[in-house]
């Protein structure tokens, strides 16, 4: 402004005007930030924050996800998990009773009896076998059936194998991005190819039908044949343990991660409540300086000098 | 040189210096005034007869003082300048209007968004996978998924509507632009007459540049001056309003023009008389042209790409699944630019979770399908990089508005130290003209004496 530029009143009002809106609107803008708690409330605010806010929610609606996928799979292996246990329990009971009965210490009568609690075996077996899982019938794999095997011993469900690269029957939750793990065992994973006429309902079968015979070389392969399922059963225990501890961990991870990532929304979304406090203070302080100034200005003029 | 010579010269200061004062109480009634210039008396000294001739000659004095003129004082280079400045203004403020008001359709980042609903919809898949075989599971999918549908539509059709919004508003902006010309010209033929007739029109001309620069907000024009005080307005270059005719424009909105189709048959202003398009590259007319045209149509088809690359994707993969009775997936959306979304899929049933060559309680496909969220061709990342144009796009709106800001009221400034009135000023010259007019009227008294002593007391020996 050179020292010729002439100023009016109206000029002075004018700008006074100006920067008192100005003043105003930096005051609003903190107040908004202060009542809706939230640094960025539109896209304008901050586009870079705004891409980040979004990414972060987009991850947590994911991770959270992953966390329900996680939990519910831990639920499918633990109830697999238990439910072998018990399958243990009763081929072990099995093996002890054809041992008794290849002792030779005992008469057709006592075979009979034997034969009778195997057949009560098999049906508990087979009971296990149709164990469910939240409506859904535990080691049936894939297929839309109401029970893994029927009365008979045949297998109602899909198969599985882990050696397929898309096998049928297979259920899997995914606990992280590209992650997925199985949690499922097939019937016949478990309890021997049903095809084969020698899975473990068949063997248990058969077992009674040698002991009412009395065919001991028979009884004799049996136990071979029973063994082996008890091994296999085994194996798919340490498996389940395996999958159990591999899930627990992810899922662990993933609630780890929703704190980290809700953390890093908070930051960029979030004020800083002490500071926006702060600074709308120093603002109120500004905007009654300004009125002041304005004040001081405008009021006086040559009239208030003049008689 | 006669005696009563000195009483026409203490009449011409009276009279000067009243009207002095007039013009003074003038300027103060009007110290508030909008677009009012103030005015300035000139006085300059009468002369006596400074041309010599043969028989008669005065020995050269003054013979009083007249008002010579009474100046306007406004600056034209000023108005042009002020013209251009506040129709950018106009421009820039329209532009960054509509920016906000679409920032508000998409209300992100929050969690009512179209961001929010995309990602509560992929997550609903997840939940199938984990159930195939319920079909509540299935029914909050498809519950989500119309959730998303109708925010889209939602978005897509408040595109619209702001679209016609926009082209009402330009109507009316349209017709006020017809109105203040007519007015102008108007003003300028009767500054013509007045001016013709040596009569001051400055408070037509005040009236007619308030009218000129709310033209200016409205249609970014140029102005010259033209004869005889009136002023000769341009639009690009082709007259508007040349003294006291004006030309009208119109605006010309083609049939089958909306939202989607503006960019390749554009909405245009015409010249009412010969039907030639007009140009406008500034005021508010510009802006609005812009939104109409360009922005508003832009948006919209960055929104439908975000629709259809969520129909395609989600399409393509629902048709590689199946249903729970084998059946291969059909189609979950149908999308269209003109209608947006819609959900075809109504039957939980014909949810298609199960992959290829598994039983009908799988749910591989619908791990996939929940993938697609990171899709590089999918609809969430489309759907972000519009948010982050529309961002960008709106901060630099209100970047500009604030500028411009700046720039308009440095130049409101310069017009106002011209033309404006100053209460001090005035007040001083108040005082100065008072005592003037005070002197004078002594000047009178005294003169009056002295012929008082001449007539009644010269010639009077012994009476």
């Amino acid at each position: 402004m050179t020292t010729a530029f002439r100023v009016t009143h109206r000029t002075i009002h004018a700008a006074a005007l100006g920067n008192l809106n100005e003043n105003l609107s930096r005051m609003a803008a903190l107040q908004e930030q202060l009542s809706s708690g939230r640094l960025i409330n539109r896209p304008s605010d901050s586009p870079t924050g705004t891409v980040n806010a979004m990414q972060y929610r987009a991850d947590i609606r994911r991770v959270e996800q992953f966390s329900r996928n996680g939990q519910d799979g831990l639920n499918w292996l633990a109830t697999a998990d238990g439910t072998l246990q018990k399958v243990l329990d009763l081929t072990g009971r099995l093996r002890e009773l054809v041992l008794k009965a290849q002792s030779g210490a005992t008469d057709t009568q006592g075979r009979e009896a034997i034969a009778q609690e195997v057949e009560t075996l098999r049906a508990g077996l087979l009971d296990l076998a149709n164990t469910r899982y939240l409506d859904r019938p535990l080691f049936a794999g894939t297929a839309d059936v109401s029970d893994s095997y029927d009365t008979t011993g045949a297998f109602l469900g899909d198969v599985g194998d882990e050696s397929v690269a898309a096998p049928l029957g297979k259920v899997e939750r995914q606990v992280a991005p590209g992650v997925t793990v199985r949690v499922n065992l097939t019937g016949p994973e478990v309890f021997g190819d049903p095809s084969a006429a020698d899975d473990l309902f068949a063997t248990t079968a058969q077992i009674a039908a040698d002991l009412r015979a009395g065919d001991l070389a028979g009884l004799n392969t049996r136990l071979v044949n029973l063994d082996a399922h008890i091994f296999n059963v085994q194996n798919q225990l340490s498996k389940v343990g395996a999958r159990y501890r591999q899930v627990e961990v992810m899922r662990q991870r993933a609630d780890d991660n929703l704190l980290v990532l809700k953390d890093g929304l908070s930051g960029v979304e979030d004020i800083d409540l002490p500071k926006t406090i702060v600074d709308l203070q120093l603002q109120e302080v500004a905007y009654r300086s300004a009125l002041d100034a304005t004040a001081r200005v405008i009021q006086p003029s040559l009239m208030d000098f003049l008689r | 040189m006669s005696d009563f010579f000195g009483l026409s010269i203490g009449l011409s200061a009276l009279y000067a210096q009243r009207r002095a004062i007039d013009i003074t109480g003038q300027n103060i009634a009007n110290a508030n005034t909008e677009g009012y210039s103030r005015q300035r008396v000139t006085l300059s000294a009468r002369e006596a007869g400074l041309t010599a001739s043969v028989f008669s000659s005065s020995p050269a004095s003054g013979a009083g003082v007249e008002v010579e003129a009474i100046e306007r004082i406004r600056d034209f280079f000023l108005e042009v300048r002020a013209a251009t400045e506040h129709a950018s203004a106009s421009q820039l403020a329209v532009t960054q209007r509509a920016f906000s008001r679409m920032e508000l359709v998409f209300a992100e980042p929050s969690d009512r968004g179209i961001q929010t609903m995309l990602a509560d919809y992929w997550a609903g898949w997840h939940d199938v996978a984990n159930r195939p075989n319920d079909l509540a599971a299935r029914t909050q999918l498809l519950e989500r998924a119309r959730t998303l549908v109708t925010a889209y539509n939602q978005a897509a059709g408040d595109l619209r509507s702001q679209w016609s919004t926009t082209v009402d508003q330009m109507s009316s902006t349209v017709s006020q632009v017809n109105e203040i010309a007519s007015q102008i010209a108007e003003l300028n033929g009767a500054i013509l007459r007045a001016t013709s007739a040596e009569l001051s029109p400055a408070d037509l001309q005040d009236q007619r540049d308030l009218l000129v620069t709310k033209l200016a907000e409205m249609a970014g024009i140029s102005i010259r001056q033209g004869e005889l005080g009136t002023v000769n307005v341009y639009l690009n270059g082709t007259p508007m309003i040349l003294g006291s005719s004006f030309e009208r424009l119109v605006l010309e909105v083609p049939a089958t023009t909306n939202v989607d189709t503006a960019d390749t048959t554009p909405v245009r202003l015409l010249w009412e008389k010969d039907s030639f398009p007009a140009t406008v590259t500034s005021g508010e007319l510009a802006g609005l042209l812009d939104a109409v045209n360009n922005v508003l149509p832009a948006y919209k088809s960055r929104l439908d790409d975000v629709g259809q690359k969520l129909a395609d994707v989600v399409n393509t993969q629902h048709a590689l699944g199946f249903d729970l009775d084998g059946l291969a997936g059909g189609p979950m959306f149908t999308f269209s630019a003109a209608t947006g979304l819609s959900l075809d899929v109504v039957d939980p049933r014909k949810v298609a979770a199960a992959g290829a060559g598994s039983g009908l309680f799988d749910g591989s496909n619908a791990i996939v399908m929940a993938g697609l969220q990171d899709s590089l061709t999918g609809p969430d990342r489309s759907y972000q990089s519009m948010i982050i144009q529309l961002g960008v796009d709106t901060q630099v709106a209100n970047r500009r508005v604030a500028i411009q800001r700046g720039i308009l009221e440095q130049v409101d400034a310069a017009r106002d130290a011209e033309s404006g009135v100053s209460l001090d000023e005035e007040m001083a010259n108040l005082v100065a003209y008072q005592h003037a007019y005070e002197a004078a009227a002594r000047f009178i008294t005294a003169v009056d004496e002295m012929l008082d002593r001449l007539v009644n007391g010269t010639g009077t020996v012994g009476r």
